[in-house]
């Protein structure tokens, strides 16, 4: 039985005593799962790395980034995806997405020309399985701000 | 050419109000990670660069990868300013796509 088959049934609820062995706790309960749960930074390094010439490491958490996704997307194949800053699009030079679990992590980098009224950008996005998405906020003055936010996928939307 | 659909919230701005611009581009942004019926990989396609201007001037540049979904959506925010937004796009196998419309601003 291959994964995504196997996610289907044991989402059934006849099913879910059988596969409370197999599966990870966050996945018996139907919470979301947190960032450290199911991230997967060396893979997430490779997309970091191609395009960015960083590692992990050179990241800043912050709050000044905020990702408003779904917690839990039924389908990964079509995600809704918005950022938002409070910095001036002056101040930013590029946004990048990453997915830690993706075939190819990096998703898309966009920067805001002066028209831009603000750090806001909105798309959708395919989540293979569920993997925290990163939006990393490239600054004029050399930072790398960091924002995280898990969706678990019942669906995965890269096969 | 793809279809390319662009929309204004509020459609009818006041002048120097924030106006969301949403893109719709219909493409099929194939990641070449999928397999048809017959087992064999559907290569690669994608919108690899949008680009947005307002009355000439960037509003963003945006850069897709195959991560992004299917028939894909991309919004920005600009200042209601009466002017043409121009969306233009190119994708991994040279194919070109461009569409404008025209934000009218109330007094």
């Amino acid at each position: 039985m291959n994964r995504r088959g196997f996610l289907k049934k044991t989402g059934l609820a006849g099913a879910a005593l059988a596969a409370s062995r197999f599966l990870p706790a966050w996945a018996q309960a139907a919470t979301v799962p947190t960032v450290e749960e199911v991230q997967d930074i060396e893979h997430l390094d490779e997309g970091l790395k191609e395009v960015l010439g960083i590692d992990f490491a050179k990241l800043e958490p912050s709050d000044k980034v905020t990702i408003n996704a779904p917690e839990i997307a039924e389908s990964g194949a079509n995600v809704p995806v918005e950022i938002v800053s409070e910095l001036a699009p002056s101040e930013v030079k590029g946004i990048h997405c990453f997915v830690d679990k993706n075939p190819f992590p990096h998703i898309f980098s966009m920067s805001l020309g002066p028209k831009a009224a603000q750090t806001y950008f909105a798309t959708r996005i395919r989540i293979g399985e569920t993997a925290p998405v990163r939006i990393v906020v490239e600054t004029t003055d050399g930072r790398y701000l960091l924002a995280s936010h898990v969706t678990r996928v019942t669906v995965g939307g890269c096969g | 050419m793809a279809l390319i659909l662009i929309r204004f919230s509020p459609s009818k701005p006041k002048k120097g109000e924030l106006v969301k611009v949403s893109v719709v581009v219909r493409h099929p942004m194939e990641p070449g990670t999928r397999k048809d019926e017959n087992g064999q990989i559907i290569p690669a396609n994608y919108i690899t660069e949008l680009e947005v201007t307002h009355g000439g001037e960037r509003v963003a540049l945006v850069n897709p990868g195959r991560g992004v979904s299917a028939n894909p959506l991309f919004a920005f925010m600009v200042k209601a300013e009466p002017g043409e937004v121009k969306v233009r796009y190119t994708d991994t196998a040279g194919e070109t796509g461009e569409k404008s419309k025209t934000l009218k601003v109330a007094e």
